[in-house]
């Protein structure tokens, strides 16, 4: 699956005094089955590149494919069933709703597919098992460490077995340990053909040997040293 | 098909388990506006049963009555005027009837005196059967009474044994109680003295040869209004009241003031749907958070709606059962003790209820319209601007 970014711009609040141009004419090639890190300080715009390639954000000018197929100047409604088929997403926070269990927090993106929970049971246990939560799966999410917290939004990423992993800053509020754990969770992906692309200024994630391409991001603009 | 019948039963799923993680707030709602809708359905529960009570009670009332008018009121009829109506076809029987009210000042209490001819009225027995106790004698001796089961328990407080009335003249004229109407006629005879005809003209210095009112006893039910009709040309002046208007009345006397509190009540009830509106359209930061990821991991606004109108349908589905189940049985096994002096009014003398249970479907249904839609209105509405969260909410750094 190829993704690319033709000359994409993007404008927050165009035309009002609080106009903001977070991306200047992006051109970006990312091959399937790799390891993608964009990096850049915050507000260089990478979180916006990582937002429009999972169709969270429509770009203001310019063109987003993936896998040939054009997904700029769709309706909401496409974009979405786009995401929920193709795209998982880890998020800087987290964003585990607290109250839900774990194995609730997992089974989410499946709920508005009319999936009978024992197939939502048959998805979720495999990966919970693979990263070691399946023994807090009827805890609250609120009651869980870190760094099961971090499994528990992996696995929910994955439940759709989809072919692209977004990850936005995720190893922002994790140590040294859990930003390795992180790290091979990825390899771990990588290796059965999932295609990641990763927002980060983390060193370790930087400069992980198996990250296979670091594009710099300032000011908007790929910056090429 | 299936697909998408679990697909909702998941969303259902989930709309429970999102009422429930904010279970104070939802459970503080339900409580109120249960409260609500039991305010409004005891209302309309008593509302129907007193009026189905009344009816049941006037089903032995005569089919007319014929008053005579003069000046805009009633006067006394002379009895001679029967032989006028005597030749109407379909006349069964015609029967003077003497009554009156009687104030007691020791109680304070206001008497309906009612003088009768057990031996002309067509149903004596069914009169025997709204007794609990003795029996209408056939004819009624003078110097006996049938009375309701307030006057029964005025006269036990008294400690006296024979009921002790006073002549205009205040001479007293006493009766011997000889039968006690059931409970169940309560609405009609809680306050009534039944007393030979001739006694009753005694106590009210009436002359023999007047009445109060003609009971026109009718052999066919299809032609009472026609009937009623003739005796108005056969009697110009006169006041014809067939039993279906007396009905109406009773009707009316219980809806209007069934109507004024309902009115009252649905005041409340309106602010408390204003207050929901108001409520659903702000969302708070941690649901506007929740909307976004949802949106993130691929759900759509319509599925974030009909988590929505799940929750809305399970709080204000649970509080209208819960104030309709209260309502009933406040009305029907605790006699409607909150309410009873709204529609039976404050009397020395006012009535115990004891209303047989009934269901009609239109009164719940009137009041499932008038809760639970609009309440659903209230929240779904506003929850379609909160199912439009754009999903970028999420992702910090933006």
């Amino acid at each position: 699956m190829l993704i690319e970014l033709k000359n994409v711009t993007k404008i927050y609040n165009q035309r009002q005094a609080n106009e903001v141009i977070a991306l200047k004419g992006i051109d970006l090639k990312i091959d399937d089955n790799s390891i993608t890190c964009l990096r850049g300080a915050s507000g260089s715009g990478k979180s916006t590149i990582l937002a429009i390639i999972g169709c969270v954000f429509q770009p203001t000018t310019g063109r987003v494919s993936i896998a040939g197929k054009q997904l700029t100047r769709l309706p909401d409604r496409f974009l979405t069933l786009h995401r929920r088929q193709y795209i998982g997403f880890i998020f800087q926070n987290l964003n585990i709703l607290p109250s839900l269990t774990v194995r609730d927090n997992i089974t989410l993106p499946l709920v508005p597919l009319g999936v009978t929970p024992a197939e939502m049971h048959k998805k979720a246990t495999p990966l919970m098992e693979k990263f070691s939560i399946d023994h807090r799966q009827n805890f609250p999410a609120s009651q869980i460490s870190g760094g099961e917290l971090q499994r528990v939004a992996i696995a929910r990423a994955l439940i759709n077995d989809p072919p692209l992993i977004l990850a936005d800053e995720p190893t922002a509020h994790l140590d040294s340990r859990l930003s390795e754990e992180f790290m091979r969770f990825m390899m771990d992906l990588k290796s059965a053909g999932k295609t990641i692309i990763i927002t980060s200024h983390d060193p370790l994630v930087t400069e992980h040997p198996d990250v296979d391409r670091v594009i710099d991001i300032k000011d908007g603009r790929i910056y090429v040293t | 098909m299936r697909n998408g019948l679990t697909q909702h039963i998941n969303i259902l799923d989930y709309a429970l388990s999102s009422l429930w993680r904010r279970r104070l707030k939802n459970i503080s709602v339900l409580v109120v506006f249960a409260w609500v809708i039991f305010l409004v359905a005891s209302f309309q529960l008593l509302t129907q049963a007193l009026t189905e009570t009344a009816l049941l009670a006037l089903r032995s009332a005569p089919e007319i009555t014929v008053q005579k008018m003069s000046a805009g009121r009633q006067v006394e009829i002379p009895v001679n005027y029967s032989r006028r109506l005597t030749g109407i076809l379909g006349v069964k029987e015609i029967v003077p009837r003497v009554w009156g009210y009687y104030f007691d000042e020791v109680s304070g209490a206001n008497y309906t005196v009612m003088g009768i001819d057990p031996g002309r009225m067509p149903l004596l027995d069914r009169l025997n059967l709204t007794l609990e106790e003795g029996g209408v004698y056939d004819p009624m001796s003078r110097g006996k009474t049938v009375v309701g089961r307030s006057v029964q328990r005025i006269m036990e407080e008294k400690g006296s044994a024979l009921l002790s009335l006073f002549r205009p003249d205040l001479s007293q004229a006493s009766f011997e109680i000889t039968g006690v109407f059931k409970p169940e006629t309560d609405i009609l005879t809680n306050d009534l003295i039944v007393l030979n005809i001739d006694d009753a003209r005694d106590l009210f210095a009436i002359p023999s040869k007047m009445a109060t009112d003609f009971c026109v006893y009718v052999a066919n039910q299809s032609e009472i209004a026609t009937i009623a009709k003739k005796i108005a040309d056969k009697l110009p002046g006169s006041r014809v009241l067939t039993r279906s208007q007396m009905n109406r009345t009773y009707q009316v006397v219980f809806s209007w003031r069934s109507g004024f509190a309902s009115v009252c009540l649905l005041t409340a009830l309106t602010a408390f749907v204003i207050l929901a509106w108001d409520k659903a359209s702000g969302l708070s930061p941690e649901e506007k958070r929740e909307i976004s990821i949802l949106k993130i991991l691929g759900w759509e606004t319509a599925d974030v709606l009909a988590v929505r109108f799940w929750e809305g349908i399970l709080v204000s589905g649970l509080a209208f059962l819960l104030g309709c189940t209260l309502a009933y049985g406040h009305v029907f096994f605790f006699n409607a003790s909150m309410f009873k002096p709204v529609l039976i009014g404050w009397s020395v003398i006012s009535p115990e209820l004891h209303l047989a249970p009934g269901f009609r479907v239109d009164r719940f249904l009137l009041i499932f319209c008038l809760s639970v839609l609009p309440y659903l209105a209230a929240t779904v509405i506003p929850a379609w601007r909160s199912a439009s969260v754009p999903a970028d909410s999420a992702l910090s750094g933006m």
